[in-house]
């Protein structure tokens, strides 16, 4: 199991959101809330891919957090 | 966890055994915007993690999607990451000083492109506002301000 926190005055939580959506058909993805970040646990088949799947996710969220906001 | 040559370790560091390079900013003097910018360039080949270990701290944690020689590439990155955070930086700050005089510019060519009133937009609008003040009576003209007056006070 690999948790990815994605703090919540860094990344927008919509985006969080949909990076959760794109990424839940490779692993199991579980979102914790705690008070400064968001977290998501990532249970996947093997080690390397949960680390895989969690830097993709990381990175998808960035991506999303950046391009919105401005909106 | 190693450093980095020439980098001081509290700045900049290496995981050689997680393949990922950590550096903290100062908050002050790398605002979050400059942050964005900055990692959106290297997302394309690298992962990036940001997060804010404490206040005032900014930290990016990124790792190279493909590694060859781990410790140089890693190097690499985050010569490449620090030039493009003090380029974001400064492209920030130049943008919040002339924030205003932009603003003006983007709006003259909106207006302009909207193309000159119509004659209903003239009829309609209220010329009744004074345009300035004009303590010195600069626009008033020569009749207006030097006209002999009369006993009744009127002007001649």
């Amino acid at each position: 199991m690999r948790e990815v926190r994605f703090h919540r005055a860094l990344y927008r939580g919509e985006s969080v959101d949909e990076a959760m959506k794109v990424y839940a058909r490779f692993a199991k993805l579980t979102p914790v809330e705690e008070d400064d970040h968001w977290v998501v646990r990532v249970e996947g088949s093997s080690e390397a891919g949960e680390r895989r799947i969690a830097d993709e996710m990381a990175n998808y969220a960035l991506g999303l957090t950046i391009q919105r906001r401005t909106e | 966890m190693s450093s980095i040559e020439g980098i001081p370790e509290d700045l900049a560091r290496v995981d050689l055994a997680d393949k990922r390079a950590i550096l903290d900013l100062d908050a002050s003097l790398y605002p979050v915007e400059a942050v964005y910018s900055a990692t959106y360039v290297f997302i394309d080949r690298c992962y990036v993690l940001l997060d804010r270990p404490e206040a005032g701290t900014l930290r990016i944690v990124i790792t190279p999607k493909q590694l060859d020689d781990a410790e140089s590439q890693l190097r690499d990155v985050v010569g490449e990451l620090a030039n493009e955070l003090v380029s974001a930086a400064w492209r920030h700050q130049i943008t919040q000083e002339n924030r205003a005089k932009i603003e003006s510019v983007t709006m003259q060519a909106i207006s302009g492109a909207m193309g000159p009133p119509t004659l209903d937009d003239l009829e309609d609008f209220d010329f009744t506002d004074e345009a300035f003040e004009d303590p010195l009576g600069i626009a008033m003209s020569w009749e207006e301000k030097y006209a002999k007056k009369t006993e009744d006070g009127e002007e001649e």
